[in-house]
């Protein structure tokens, strides 16, 4: 019994023929993951190899793709491709840090909801309801605005915006979890809430979430993107991928300024979108192929 | 083959059916142009079309405050005077046929036109005259300071109108040739709700009727306004001075620069003002004429030691080194392609007494050794909070950044932080920022604006702001000089008098003026009388087709 609940949660090959990939290793999987993988040794490395500082002036203004500037020159003669580059440090980074603290925060209140009930539960869950009965680019907005501009308001007006998923997600989990025989007979030792909730719920409840914030990183980076875009996030002169499309939106003719960060951010969307399909089929029993 | 016959045959008959309906096609359009062609002047009953980033906040003379405002009320509203756009300084006759001014400038004397009459056939009378203005001052807009010092407005006969002011005044002639102070059908206002009363901005309930009428004696009438889309312009066709020759005028909401560039390229607009100087390079359309005319618009950075946040002592020897570290030329590039010339005080380049005043200068090594002078020799941190706008083709971000670069190399840090423009209007009038970017257009044709609102006098904005609220800056020699200026009769004695107000102004270096844009005119080939006016922005009574 142990053993068996053990391989569901770490989708462990259940006799499988070793030789064979895996099911949930698909082509779009490993796509997602190379792209993934490569933006994350980007961020990392950057520093050490990129063609020219991302501050400065380098060439001249406004010229299109060229050997030496592959993705042209910004209204202030920076490399646009040095810029995109380095965009990942603060893209990857925000994402990361925003799906962290919303998920901590988004299941500390849902197991919360979830283990105690009653008053609490509904109390918790009209303020997550309150939430997400907005749409989550006018929230972050609206936060950031009264907040002022900046990378830490964006930063702190995504997770605003992020955790009630988390908590809906994971109080659906641990409800449904508690009910299970292994929980009563827990209770029935005589084990406590806080042993309760650690030992026998939270690794049965977790799997939802670690697929949706796989899924939720595309989705976060965009976001980040959006505010920036509108001025509400990174600040010049940093390079950031939304103020540097938002910098390329009012030359359209210079289509190059902003046609490298939305790569960027295209192939980051799609990587994580690919990559959030793979968890999912590698933790989910249920939709794993047969 | 017999198969292939009859194919071929229903191809033939196919094609004779299409030539035909072709042909009549091509015969009944051919017939529309001979039609216009042969009416004579049809051209100009074709609506001429302005695509515009409108910047409206009221349709009503005594209210309006905007650029387009500006071009809309000068095609309804006929003011007292008129300014010659060939060199946009020297006043001509409009509804007043002869003025005079007395010699200290406390009086001044207007001779109204017999013929002019409203739209809607009144005469034009003194009368009409007065209660616009007394309207302008007592409703209380942002143009109500144009009437500020008038003690009386005498109307002896229908057609004189006497103003008396309090104190002397120069630039009164250029406040009235102004067009927030175009004159009003006073009888039509007030039966719609318009009040001249000393409480008309409480009373005045006439500025909804005005989104939907005008009241003016101006060569054309508002046909109609749709907010945030397009305002029509039909010609007066009984306008009592030269009758315009364009039948319909039509100004449409286009917000961006690129898509203006593209409707008068392909047609759908006649003109645009709003093109910045690297867009307009690309046009290579030979039905598209581009024109680069100087402009009076300016765009500066403030810096204000007694702002509430500022950390760093803003003596005059640091702020001369901020004037030393910006790199002007390199800015005029990257913001504006080129399209644009330094200036050199708060007062733009062909205003009177800009002439000789010596442009700033970059000089890094200067801007060190006033630092070091100043008494910060490694630099300091500053905020330099502005509003997140691009205006007259500059991008305010990209400006902040190069003068971000610029003045690190001598060791100024700037903090950048774009706002929105409502949240730093909120920021400025309250606790002051310590460094900041901002625009300005002229009001109206006299120098004297720029020294109220910039210069270092008691009740000068920027006096308070750069000192603070309860204590402004004061320089003396500013108060001093244009209370002369204002009281001055002759244009050379005014004209040396704000050479020394303009010298004052660029010592205190409280406003360092970065940039003075070029105004790109882009217009469809066909046009005649594309101008560009200090006092009114566009006179579409002067425009026509070929």
């Amino acid at each position: 019994m142990t053993a068996g609940v053990r391989n569901l949660e770490t989708g462990l090959k259940l006799g499988r023929p070793t030789a064979r990939v895996p099911a949930w290793l698909t082509l779009p999987v490993g796509v997602g993951a190379a792209i993934i993988f490569a933006w994350v040794i980007v961020a990392l490395t950057v520093h050490w190899w990129a063609p020219f500082e991302p501050l400065q002036s380098v060439g001249t203004r406004l010229t299109g793709p060229s050997w030496q500037h592959l993705a042209g020159t910004d209204a202030l003669g920076r490399d646009v491709l040095t810029r995109t580059l380095y965009g990942t440090r603060s893209s990857l980074p925000i994402a990361g840090i925003v799906i962290a603290v919303a998920v901590v925060i988004g299941c500390a209140i849902g197991a919360i909801a979830g283990l105690f009930g009653g008053w609490v539960d509904s109390f918790l869950m009209r303020i997550s309801d309150i939430t997400l009965a907005f749409p989550p680019i006018l929230l972050a907005m609206t936060v950031t605005a009264s907040l002022g501009p900046g990378l830490r308001n964006a930063l702190f007006a995504m997770v605003v915006v992020w955790w009630p998923v988390y908590a809906r997600l994971l109080r659906a989990q641990v409800i449904s979890v508690k009910q299970q025989d292994h929980v009563t007979a827990a209770v029935s030792m005589g084990a406590g809430r806080g042993r309760l909730l650690v030992h026998h719920i939270l690794p049965l409840s977790m799997t939802p979430i670690l697929v949706n914030a796989t899924m939720d990183f595309g989705q976060v980076v965009l976001l980040a993107a959006s505010l920036s875009f509108i001025g509400l996030g990174a600040l010049p002169p940093s390079p950031e991928w939304g103020s540097m499309i938002s910098e390329g939106s009012v030359r359209f003719y210079e289509w190059w300024i902003a046609a490298a960060p939305g790569l960027a951010i295209l192939t980051v969307v799609l990587g994580f979108n690919f990559l959030g399909d793979g968890v999912r089929d590698f933790l989910d029993p249920r939709t794993r192929r047969r | 083959m017999n198969d292939g016959k009859v194919k071929t045959g229903r191809y033939v008959a196919a094609l004779v059916v299409a030539v035909a309906v072709v042909a009549a096609i091509t015969a009944a359009c051919g017939g529309d142009d001979d039609d216009s062609g042969g009416s004579g002047g049809g051209n100009n009953d074709r609506p001429l079309v302005i695509a515009r980033d409108m910047d409206i906040n009221s349709m009503d003379p005594s209210r309006a405050y905007c650029d387009t405002c500006q071009i809309y009320l000068t095609a309804t509203y006929d003011t007292l005077i008129g300014l010659d756009p060939k060199d946009n300084k020297t006043f001509v006759a409009r509804v007043a046929e002869k003025w005079e001014g007395n010699a200290d400038r406390t009086q001044y004397t207007f001779r109204l036109n017999k013929k002019a009459k409203f739209a809607d056939g009144t005469p034009l009378e003194a009368k009409d005259v007065k209660w616009s203005f007394e309207r302008l001052a007592n409703v209380k807009g942002s143009a109500a300071y144009f009437m500020d010092g008038i003690t009386s407005i005498e109307t002896p006969d229908a057609q004189t109108v006497i103003v008396k002011l309090a104190a002397s005044d120069s630039s009164f002639l250029a406040k009235v040739n102004a067009s927030y102070a175009g004159i009003i059908n006073s009888k039509v206002a007030t039966a719609n709700g318009a009040s001249n009363a000393k409480d008309a901005d409480t009373t005045d309930k006439a500025e909804p009727w005005f989104l939907k009428n005008s009241a003016g004696s101006g060569p054309y009438t508002l046909a109609s306004y749709t907010e945030g889309a397009e305002i029509r312009l039909a010609r007066n066709e009984s306008y009592w001075g030269d009758k315009p020759a364009l039948k319909e005028v039509i100004i449409k909401q286009v917000k961006d620069a690129v898509t203006q560039r593209q409707q008068v390229e392909t047609g759908d607009a006649d003109i645009a003002m709003q093109i910045d100087p690297d867009t307009a390079k690309k046009i290579k359309n030979k039905n598209v004429t581009i024109k680069e005319v100087p402009s009076f618009n300016f765009v500066y950075i403030a810096l204000s030691p007694g702002a509430k946040d500022n950390k760093v002592d803003l003596n005059p020897k640091i702020r001369e080194a901020v004037r030393a570290a910006v790199d002007y030329d390199g800015i005029i590039q990257v913001t504006l392609g080129g399209g644009g010339k330094k200036q050199a005080a708060p007062i733009p380049n062909g205003f009177l007494g800009t002439k000789n005043l010596a442009l700033p200068k970059r000089d890094t090594a200067k801007a060190k050794q006033l630092l070091k002078d100043g008494g910060q020799p490694n630099g300091f941190e500053i905020d330099a909070i502005y509003p997140n706008v691009n205006v007259y083709g500059v991008d305010f971000n990209t400006m902040m950044q190069k003068i971000q670069a610029d003045l690190g190399e001598v060791g100024i840090k700037l903090k950048l932080q774009p706002v929105e423009f409502t949240v730093w209007v909120e920021k400025i009038r309250g606790d002051g920022i310590p460094m900041t970017a901002v625009y300005f257009a002229p009001d109206h044709t006299d120098p004297i604006q720029y020294v109220q609102y910039f210069g270092m006098v008691p009740g000068a904005p920027w006096a308070s702001r750069a000192g603070s609220k309860d204590k402004p800056i004061v320089n003396q020699a500013e108060v001093d000089l244009s209370a002369k200026a204002l009281a001055a009769s002759s244009d050379e004695e005014r004209e040396k008098l704000y050479e020394s107000i303009g010298k004052e102004m660029i010592a205190d270096a409280i406003i360092l003026p970065i940039v003075n844009p070029n105004l790109v005119l882009a217009y469809r080939s066909d046009l005649e009388g594309m101008h560009y006016s200090a006092c009114c922005n566009l006179e579409v009574q002067r425009l026509k087709r070929k």
